[in-house]
This record gives C-alpha cells, sequence and structure tokens, in this order.
C-alpha cells in the first residue's frame, strides 16, 4: 500500500520534481503529489473500453474488478453505447485525462484518433496499458489482447474438417472498421484459403452486431446458397442472428455455424446442437492483465511489450471443463 | 368590344407604349386561365386592373415575371420584346412586381432585404453593412420614407412591410415599371394615403405603374385609366375620369350591386348573448367592455392594431386575459380555449383564412366538418363519413359554394367559396355566436355581396354577430351598431342612424380613449 | 401521344382532382415500384428470389421496422416526428422482459403491459411536444437517449432472456407459425393486422381526421375548436402502442432483450414513411404507403444479399432509391400544383 503510495507521489510530480522524491518519500510527501490522490487513498486507475453493455465488456470489467481489488488499487470503467461511437470515446479519454490517473487502461476504436490524446497522458507521465486491440503507436507500455487473427485461423481449421472440406462457407462479421472484425474476418478467410482451398467462401456480410439485422442477413445467405455447408459468426451479436435464422430457416444440422466469444444464446445453441463450436477469448483474463500491468508499471517493474491473453475453442465435449466455465459468460 | 385574336401578328405593338400584352394563353389542367389576355401601359401613367377573383390577374402577373411561361402572346417593354424566365431577370428587365403576399424575409433587417441578393461586397465576398445602410438610408429618404435601415423586418407593421417591398423595388435603377398586386389590403387609410403619394412620386414621363385592386374608390382617386378583365379575357379599358364605379363593377361582374342597403332596426330590444365586461390582456387590451344582442350584427371598426383582432381571440380563448368577466346568455363563463368556446357555441372565423382557418390540403367536406366530427358526426371514435360528405353537400348547396364536389380540395376554391366553406363549418356546429374578422377580405365584389347577404340572413335566424372590418363601406353596409376601437380601447359605440365614416374615423382616430367613451356611449345612448 | 395536343384542353372547365383520386394513383406507384424493384430482382435470380421460401424472409425481415414505420407515419402525418421509436422500442423490450421473466407475470398480462409501456413512452413525446411545445424533433431526440439509456440500467447492460420452455408461446408469437405447415411466421400475420388497425384508425376514426388535420394546419384546427394539444398527445401514445408491438416482436424473434440495439431503426422506419409518400412536412399521408415503403426497404436489402452485392453497396443503394422515389413524388405534386 504505502509502496504504490510512493510510487504514485513519484508520478504525480515527476514532470517537476526530480526522481530524488522517490527515495525520501513518505506518505506525507505523497498527499501532496499532483493531486492524483490524497494520502491513504488507492491508486486509480481508470479504464476506457469499446463498451460496457455488451456482455464481452462486462466480463473485462469484471476481471479488472477482480484484479483491482486483489493489488488495492481503484478503478472506473467506461466505453462509448455502440462501438461506432469513436469520437464519444474520445470524449471519454480527455475526460479520464482531466481526472489525473495513476495509469491508463485504454481499448482503442480508432487507435489513429486517439493518438493525440494518448500524447498528453504520456507528457502527463500517465503509463498507458492497450487491451483488446493494438494501438498504433508506441505510447502503450503493453498491449494485453487476444490475437484475433490467430483465433479466427483456428476456428476456420475447424469449419474446414467439420464440413469436409468442400462446398460454400458464409461470413458474417459485425463491421468493417473496427480491428477485431478486420483481424477475425482476415484470419477466418486466410485459414479457409489455408487449410481448405477448395471451398468457395462468400463476401463477408456485416450486421453492426445487431442480432435482429444478422438474422435477415443469415436467412437471405441461406436463401441464396442452396449448396451452403457452414456459416462463421464473428462476435455475440451476428452470432445470435445466425443462431435465430438457422432455427428459422429449420437448417439445424445441416449447416455449421462457428462463432466467437460467448453469452447465453451462444452456449445454449452449442448444447442444443445448432452450433458446432465457438472460440472464446479470454475476457476476464484481459481485464486482470490490464489491471495487472498497469500496477506492476506503477511499481516500475517492466512488462512485455504484448500480453496475449489468449483463447480458447470450445464445443459440446469441452463446454463443461472448469478452464472454459472460466471464461465463459452468460 | 372587338374580339382579340389569339395570335397577333408581330406589327401590331405600339413603340411608344410602356408595356404592352398581346394575346397570352395560358391553361392549366381542364381551365383555361387566360384566353387572348392584352393590356397596355402608357408611359407616365397609371393603369387599374380589375377583375373578380379567378379573372386572371396573377396569373398575368406571374407570366410577366416569368415563374410561368405563357402558351402564346407577346410582351413588349418600352418597345421591346420582353422575355424573362425568373423575377429577376424582369426586375433587371425594368419591370418589378410587389405581390399581395408579402416575400420579405422576417428575420432580416430593412437593408438586407432590400438588398439581398445584391449585396455591396467588397473583394467579392465580404459583405459591406455600412455602405449597405448608407444606400438603403439614401433611398428611403429619396422615398420619403420614415423607416429605419437596421429594423428588422418582423417588428415592422404589415404597412411599413409594404413599404420596405416598394423601396425594394425602386432600388432597381432600371425599373420602369412598378406593378403592384392589391397593394393597400392591410392598409389603413392614412397609409394607403402615404402609399399613394409614393406612387405619384415614381410617376415621371418615362414610368408607369400597374395598379390592381378591389377597392374602387382607391382606384378612382390614383389610376388614370382602368382595365377590367374577366374569366381569363379582356373585358374593356376606360378613362377614369369619366367612369363610373358601378359601371367598372358591372363589367366585372355583369350584374348591379346594391351598395346602398343599410340594416334599419338596431336590436337592442333582444335579450343580450353575449356581455363582456372589464376585458384586458397583458399587451394591448384595456378595460373592454361590450353587449351583443340576439340576431344583431356588431361592428367592431378602428385602425390596424386597434386591438379588434385581440378581442376576438382573447373571447374565444385563443389568448390569454389578465381581467375580465364574460357572461353568456346570462350565465358567467371563463372560456380556456377555442375548443372551449365551440363546445359554447362561439365560432371564430380568422382574417387569415389560409393560415389561421383553413386546412388548405384537405377536402371542402373536411374544412365544414371539422368542427362537429366529434359528436356530430361520429360513434365512439368512428367517423360517419357518409354523414359528413351529405352535410357539407347541403351546406354547399344553402351557401352556394362554388366547387365541384365537396371533395375538391379547399386550396382550389375561391377567397369568397374558400369564405363560405368556413361559415359553413360554424352553421354546422350550430354556433349561435359568430365572430367575423375581416370576413371579405380578398373577396371579389360579387361574393362580398353573398357573404353580406348571408350574415344578414343569418342574424335574422337569431344568430349573433361580431363583425371586424376595416372596410368602413362594409362596416356601415352591415353593422346595426358600431363599436370602434383605438390602441386597445373602446373609444366609442355608434348605433346605425348615427354611424357615418366620418363619426367613425373621428373615434378610431381618437386618443383620448376616456373622454371618447364616455361622451359618445351617452350620446348613443343604449 | 402527341397527335392529340389539345386533348388535354377540354372545352368546359373540369375540376382539379384532390384527396382521395391523386392518393389512390400515389399508393399505385409505390406499388409499381415494388413490384418493378421485385421484378428485376426476380429476373436477376429467377431460381431463388422470388421462391416462397425467400419472399417468407422477406415478409419476415419487414415486420419490426413496419411496426415502428406505422407508429411513425401517424406522428409524421400531425407534421411531427418521433426519433425515439428504435430505442424505445429497445426499452419496451427490456420492460417485456422485466415484466415476464423477472417479474414471472403470464405471458398474456406481460403483454399487454409492454404495448401500453410503449404507449406510455408515445404519451410522455405527446406531452412535451403539445404541453410543454418542444419542437417534435428536440422531444424525441431527448426521449431517445433517455429510453437508449434506461434500457441499459433497467437490463444491467445485459440481454433478458425468455424460457425456450417457459415462456414458449411469447416466442411463438414472431416465430411460430399459426398456419399449420406452411412455416409462414406469425410475426408476419401481426404486422398485417397492425397495419389494418393503423389504416383503421387513420381512416375511419376522429384520431385520423384530426391527425391529417393537426397536421395540415394546427392552428386552424385549433381555432375550429378541437383541443389540439389533448389530440397530439394521443397521437404520440397510439404511435407508442405500436412501439410496444415492435418491441415484443423483436425480442420474441431473438428470445431475448437486447438492452444495445434499437439505435438507427427510426431512421429506417421515417425512411420507410417517406418512400410510402408521406409528407414531412405533415397533412398528408397513407397506411398501404407505408407498408410499401418497408415492403421496398426489405426487398432491396434481400435481394442485393441475394445477388451478394458487396454489402458496402446495399446501403449507398438504399439511398438513391430513396433520393429516386421521393424526388418522383415531389415532382409530380409540384406539376399537379403549377401547370
Amino acid at each position: 500500500m504505502r509502496k504504490i503510495s510512493i510510487g504514485l507521489a513519484a508520478l504525480g510530480v515527476a514532470a517537476s520534481l526530480t526522481l530524488a522524491a522517490c527515495s525520501s518519500g513518505t506518505p506525507a510527501a505523497s498527499g501532496t503529489a499532483g493531486g492524483t490522490a490524497s494520502s491513504g487513498e488507492k491508486p486509480y486507475i481508470a479504464i476506457v473500453s469499446k463498451g460496457f453493455q455488451h456482455q464481452f465488456w462486462q466480463a473485462v470489467k469484471k476481471g479488472a474488478e477482480q484484479q483491482a481489488a486483489k493489488d488495492g488499487v481503484t478503478i472506473t470503467f467506461e466505453g462509448p453505447a455502440t462501438e461506432a461511437e469513436v469520437e464519444a470515446q474520445m470524449n471519454m479519454l480527455t475526460a479520464a485525462l482531466a481526472k489525473k490517473p495513476a495509469a491508463l487502461g485504454f481499448a482503442a476504436l480508432d487507435s489513429k484518433a486517439a493518438a493525440p490524446v494518448l500524447q498528453q497522458f504520456k507528457d502527463a507521465n500517465i503509463p498507458v496499458v492497450a487491451f483488446d486491440s493494438g494501438v498504433d503507436s508506441d505510447i502503450p507500455v503493453t498491449t494485453a489482447a487476444t490475437d484475433n487473427k490467430a483465433a479466427a485461423g483456428e476456428a476456420a481449421k475447424h469449419m474446414c474438417e467439420l464440413i469436409g472440406g468442400a462446398g460454400t462457407v458464409g461470413v458474417m462479421v459485425h463491421d468493417q472498421t473496427s480491428r477485431t472484425g478486420q483481424d477475425r474476418r482476415d484470419g477466418f478467410l486466410d485459414g479457409m484459403k489455408a487449410n481448405c482451398p477448395s471451398v468457395k467462401v462468400l463476401d463477408p456480410q456485416y450486421g453492426k452486431g445487431d442480432p435482429n439485422v444478422s438474422a435477415d442477413i443469415a436467412s437471405s445467405i441461406i436463401e441464396a446458397n442452396p449448396d451452403l455447408k457452414g456459416i462463421f459468426l464473428a462476435n455475440e451479436g451476428t452470432a445470435i442472428g445466425g443462431i435465430k435464422a438457422t432455427k428459422e430457416k429449420n437448417m439445424v444440422g445441416k449447416i455449421v455455424l462457428i462463432g466467437f466469444d460467448s453469452g447465453k444464446d451462444q452456449i445454449d445453441a452449442i448444447n442444443d446442437g445448432t452450433m458446432a463450436g465457438a472460440i472464446t477469448q479470454n475476457p476476464v483474463g484481459i481485464g486482470e492483465q490490464v489491471v495487472a500491468a498497469a500496477v506492476k508499471t506503477l511499481h516500475g517493474e517492466t512488462v512485455p511489450k504484448v500480453i496475449d491473453t489468449g483463447y480458447y475453442w470450445y464445443d459440446k465435449t469441452n463446454i463443461n471443463d472448469a478452464k472454459i466455465q472460466a471464461v465463459l459468460y452468460q | 368590344m372587338t374580339s382579340v385574336e389569339a395570335t397577333p401578328s408581330v406589327g401590331s405593338h405600339d413603340p411608344g407604349l410602356l408595356l404592352q400584352v398581346e394575346g397570352v394563353d395560358k391553361s392549366f389542367p381542364g381551365v383555361k386561365a387566360l384566353e387572348g389576355m392584352r393590356f397596355d401601359l402608357r408611359k407616365g401613367e397609371v393603369l387599374g386592373l380589375v377583375g373578380e377573383n379567378g379573372a386572371g390577374k396573377s396569373t398575368l402577373m406571374k407570366l410577366l415575371t416569368g415563374i410561368y411561361s405563357r402558351e402564346a402572346g407577346e410582351f413588349w417593354l418600352q418597345g421591346r420584346p420582353l422575355v424573362v424566365h425568373n423575377p429577376k431577370e424582369a426586375q433587371e428587365a425594368g419591370l418589378s412586381i410587389i405581390h399581395q403576399e408579402l416575400n420579405l424575409v422576417s428575420h432580416l433587417s430593412v437593408a438586407e432585404n432590400i438588398w439581398l441578393g445584391r449585396e455591396p461586397v467588397s473583394g467579392g465576398f465580404f459583405t459591406r453593412p455600412g455602405e449597405q445602410v448608407r444606400r438603403t438610408r439614401d433611398l428611403l429618404a429619396r422615398l420619403g420614407m420614415a423607416l429605419d435601415p437596421k429594423a428588422v423586418v418582423s417588428s415592422l407593421s404589415v404597412a411599413q412591410q409594404q413599404m420596405v417591398e416598394i423601396a425594394k423595388a425602386l432600388s432597381f435603377e432600371a425599373t420602369k415599371v412598378l406593378i403592384m398586386d392589391e397593394p393597400t389590403a392591410a392598409l389603413n387609410d392614412a397609409e394607403v394615403d402615404q402609399l399613394h403619394e409614393l406612387i405619384r412620386r415614381f410617376i415621371t414621363p418615362e414610368t408607369g405603374v400597374v395598379y390592381i385592386s378591389h377597392r374602387m374608390a382607391e382606384l378612382k382617386r390614383i389610376a388614370d385609366r382602368i382595365t377590367v378583365i374577366r374569366d381569363g379575357h379582356y373585358i374593356d379599358t376606360m378613362p377614369m375620369a369619366d367612369t363610373s364605379m358601378d359601371q367598372v363593377i358591372a363589367k366585372m361582374v355583369g350584374r348591379a350591386i346594391n351598395t346602398a342597403a343599410r340594416p334599419e332596426n338596431v336590436r337592442t330590444d333582444r335579450p343580450v348573448t353575449l356581455s363582456v365586461t372589464g376585458l384586458s390582456t397583458k399587451t394591448l387590451l384595456n378595460d373592454v367592455s361590450f353587449e351583443l344582442y340576439r340576431g344583431e350584427v356588431l361592428g367592431f371598426a378602428g385602425l390596424m392594431g386597434a386591438g379588434r383582432t385581440e378581442v376576438a381571440r382573447a373571447l374565444v380563448g385563443a389568448d390569454p386575459i389578465t381581467a375580465g368577466h364574460i357572461t353568456l346568455n346570462g350565465t358567467p363563463v371563463t372560456i380556456s380555449s377555442p375548443a372551449h368556446a365551440a363546445s359554447l357555441g362561439i365560432g371564430y372565423l380568422s382574417e387569415d383564412r389560409k393560415r389561421l382557418g383553413l386546412m388548405l390540403q384537405l377536402p371542402v367536406s373536411h374544412n365544414i366538418a371539422i368542427s362537429s366530427l366529434s359528436g356530430r358526426f361520429s360513434r365512439s371514435l368512428f367517423v360517419n363519413d357518409k354523414a359528413v360528405k351529405a352535410t357539407a353537400e347541403e351546406s354547399r348547396k344553402l351557401l352556394s359554394i362554388k366547387t365541384p364536389s365537396v371533395n375538391q380540395l379547399v386550396k382550389y376554391l375561391s377567397g369568397g367559396n374558400q369564405q363560405k366553406t368556413i361559415i359553413a363549418r360554424w352553421l354546422v356546429k350550430d354556433c349561435d355566436i359568430l365572430i367575423f374578422d375581416e370576413p371579405t377580405r380578398g373577396i371579389d365584389v360579387g361574393a362580398k355581396e353573398e357573404i353580406y347577404q348571408l350574415l344578414n340572413k343569418l342574424a335574422e335566424q337569431g344568430k349573433s354577430i361580431i363583425m371586424i372590418s376595416s372596410e368602413l363601406p362594409e362596416i356601415l353596409r352591415m353593422s346595426h351598431r358600431v363599436i370602434v376601437m383605438a390602441d386597445g380601447h373602446i373609444t366609442g359605440t355608434l348605433p346605425a342612424q348615427d354611424a357615418t365614416q366620418e363619426t367613425i374615423m373621428r373615434l378610431a382616430t381618437h386618443r383620448d380613449a376616456t373622454t371618447a367613451t364616455t361622451t359618445i356611449t351617452e350620446e348613443a345612448g343604449h | 401521344m402527341s397527335s392529340e395536343p389539345t386533348a388535354a384542353a377540354p372545352a368546359a372547365p373540369t375540376v382539379v382532382k384532390g384527396g382521395s383520386w391523386r392518393e389512390r394513383v400515389q399508393q399505385l406507384m409505390a406499388l409499381a415500384g415494388l413490384l418493378l424493384i421485385f421484378l428485376v430482382f426476380s429476373v436477376a435470380s429467377p431460381q431463388i428470389f422470388p421462391g416462397y421460401s425467400n419472399v417468407t424472409t422477406i415478409l419476415f425481415s419487414t415486420t419490426v421496422v413496419g411496426l415502428l414505420a406505422l407508429a411513425a407515419t401517424l406522428v409524421i402525418i400531425s407534421s411531427g416526428i418521433d426519433l425515439s421509436v428504435g430505442t424505445a422500442m429497445t426499452l419496451s423490450a427490456v420492460m417485456s422482459a422485466t415484466f415476464i421473466v423477472n417479474w414471472h407475470l403470464p405471458v398474456w398480462l406481460g403483454i399487454i403491459a409492454t404495448i401500453l409501456f410503449g404507449g406510455l413512452i408515445g404519451l410522455i413525446n405527446g406531452f412535451n411536444v403539445a404541453i410543454l411545445g418542444l419542437p417534435p424533433f428536440i422531444a424525441t431526440l431527448a426521449m431517445m437517449l433517455v429510453a437508449q439509456g434506461l434500457a441499459l440500467v433497467i437490463s444491467n447492460a445485459r440481454p433478458i432472456y425468455f424460457d425456450t420452455t417457459e415462456h414458449a408461446g411469447y416466442i411463438w408469437l414472431s416465430t411460430g407459425s399459426i398456419i399449420p405447415g406452411t412455416r409462414f411466421p406469425n410475426a408476419v400475420l401481426v404486422l398485417a393486422l397492425a397495419a389494418v388497425v393503423a389504416f383503421v384508425l387513420l381512416n375511419k376514426t376522429l384520431l385520423g381526421r384530426y391527425d391529417i388535420s393537426i397536421g395540415s394546419n394546427e392552428e386552424a384546427t385549433a381555432l375550429s375548436g378541437i383541443n389540439t394539444k389533448k389530440w397530439l398527445m394521443i397521437i404520440y401514445a397510439v404511435a407508442g402502442l405500436f412501439v410496444g408491438l415492435a418491441a415484443i416482436m423483436i425480442s420474441a424473434r431473438l428470445g431475448s432483450a437486447q438492452p444495445a440495439t434499437g439505435a438507427g431503426y427510426e431512421l429506417q422506419a421515417i425512411a420507410a414513411v417517406v418512400i410510402g409518400g408521406t409528407s414531412l412536412s405533415g397533412g398528408k399521408g397513407t397506411i398501404v404507403g407505408t407498408v410499401i415503403g418497408a415492403l421496398i426497404i426489405a426487398v432491396i436489402n434481400n435481394g442485393l444479399q441475394i445477388l451478394s452485392v458487396r454489402q458496402e453497396w446495399q446501403n449507398v443503394i438504399l439511398g438513391l432509391v430513396i433520393l429516386v422515389v421521393v424526388y418522383i413524388d415531389q415532382a409530380r405534386a409540384k406539376r399537379a400544383a403549377t401547370t
């Protein structure tokens, strides 16, 4: 506790004072520093996410809160209402800066747009821990993220096996512009090319992650392609739409659905056989890693440039394993 | 009168004329709006142009300014063919039109309106407001107009806005011909005089004015010659000095009108239906008290802004009152909204029919039935369309509303028939008190007479009528008693036999309201 | 055709046709547009596009936007606008799940409560517009944000799931089929029924008459003795009932209330209304037109997907269709008014 206060004080005053303050720091001294936190208070880490209402982000938040409790720091966790609201996220970032946190956890909706504000964090000596998707800049001390490309490649491998290497496969993604959308799409397409080049992969369709819109699109794909063997669904909202459409069109068991992330609909669909399997990230782990990395940095420890938070393939056979259950959310 | 060739030869024009219109045709689907229309304007004259509504005046104006394109015919301006595609080209060619509906941008100042689209600029981009105001001041001084160039147009009276329009038209150096469409519709007599003075100043041996108006007395004063058109055809042109008003009206409508009829009886022996005491509003009305008798037409006279419309609006609950009591058939009432007034049997017919009276896009039948839909024409929530149609049809016959069908959209009706439609609305609602605000504004002479007869008939049937009017002949023609207002006060109440143009004008311009009220009311003694 | 130029000008002045005649032509035009678009896709994809199964898909995908468009039509005719229909639907869906899943209300009661809740949101909009005098754009924009936020707060930012066995009846409302052996989704029938109700409301009742009258000229309607404030509130509230119904249909289809969705649906709904020939300046509009408008959007979306047109272009094409349709409509209205 005391150690952290000292570290904080150093951060707060680093711009004007020498690091000598670090060695001579006392709790009293830390109280006068910067305005970051008054004496005895826990260091504060601001986390600006890509969203907060989606189950995935709620799981990240949960992990972050668990780790914060363990490390004795306070956090705030916020994100814009939809993943299209780049500007809203910028406003949250500036607001976070004004609160002078000890560190920032940040998942960029648009990493280029965020660059100038991140520079301000750097100038104020507030360390930045990126998560979920990378930031095109060397400001973050580390990036805690799923390797989405590799994860989607894994999904492609399973798709190839399950459809027997022939036929037509649809691809539905939440959007064209986000890093996760692009990585999962490209990872899947590359994976299909590598594992079963003879399968015809349709142009990716985008449903904004809206289950209702995605269901309409999936219905159209099913109608348009009588030889459809499978659909890859790149996030939870998209997956819900794909599952509903498959049921509505009475195609359960006739097409292979492979999803991404978790949530009740996907878990139920895997259990009842509508969905063959899905890739899950480790959202709770991401949250934990963000806070842990931030705390380590505050302590002056070095952290690796990239923290791979991992992913898992889960299907009917392993869905009840403790390891999988730990990272799934309902 | 000889008939006019539909396609005149090119040589038929006279280069000595200022503006010449020959053989103009224009039709709309199913209707020939103009056929062989012609008129000419000599240099240095004011030409009166008269015709009933629907005679084709507006169409002619829109052709002259290029808003419509003509199907046949020729225009010459100062001996040269005039071909324009929009009002701006017309103005540049020397022909400016002031429309009845003013075309000003209400949020801009006088100066900004006058130079709109022609703002003095520096560097081709930056406006020069100082220069603009200076030019405006010069222009207004030249025209003898007492207007502030920086005043925002929405803050001006209708008369002042009219002046801005005129100033704008005359700000074009090229302007040789000024066409004015009903320029005095919203002006009081003093303002009309001022306008006529402006016109006389504008007239030089090189310029001319076409003055379109329904008001015969004005034409008599200002016009040199008068051209009558009817149903899209040219009828006749006469020198004003040798022509009587009755002659003109006869040519316009093809029938004589009894303009001398005056009501005979004062109705003060009848029961009082409506009694108002001490009515006041926040902005204008101050202690307005009067009584309305059964079967009476009570005229409200006064200058613009005297508060006559405000009395009507306050009465029906359209505007809030700060003090006053209303008694209806002996029972005190507080009227909270026009809906409430309607339920009490008080109907208000606004002076601004298009804005406050009609649902223009909707059929005649809807406009008649609207006030009575709930109740008479519906069971639970469902509207009985058959009853609506049948009643509308009855009203159409009863009031002789000229429309091919009650399904016709009301916007296609003439002003007089639109007014009858609104009257029908309140008759169907079975209102006992009808408040007419300028009942014949914008209505042609023939239809006016019909409205007058209708009002008389309603009064005879026992309806009580308040009639607000700016036209003194109308007030005198119709009213059993005349209430005169000035500055939010009642300045006098005159029984029909005492009411003359002079007595009314004296009260209307009376600024010392209190003394006037006492003396005249005592004289009138009811 | 040009050999009889005089035929256009009959000797006697004739009626300038109004109301019903023109509306009918307008609906014919919209219907012709729908059929034309349908025909184009059918030629491009004769095997799949016009098949029973795909037509069912198209109709099904029309339901949610169609219901919201019915609501928007009632409001737009009064010369208002309702930007809150999308997120008000989401909030109502969350409330539906709250009633049925969390409070264990019987399904039928939950449905009634949800529809009434939608009506309540509409009533608040109506109050803000009619009584407080806020411009409809502002009032409903505010409601759009409030509803979006409340949906997240009440649901704790998590989807609320209906139980597939306990609430099977609820889900059946959308995806089930009352016509045996057809797999024809009930949702389409619900939309059809709602459209009939809206049609009757607009054409046969005081509500519709006053709606059109207020949209044509609110002040004149008030001076005609109509309590326009009361009726405006009723109009917004009734529109809200349709939004409540849309909330049931979307949550029934998904088997859950998804609190994060909803924004953007209002623009789809308004687009459907506009394509259907309802004037944004009020006083004019039809339910049939709106349904056709919603179908045109659904057909275009589905058809382009069937043809595997890249999705980026689907929005471009939809936008262009709106421009063309509304331009043709206005050009025709202008011609009718000036020639």
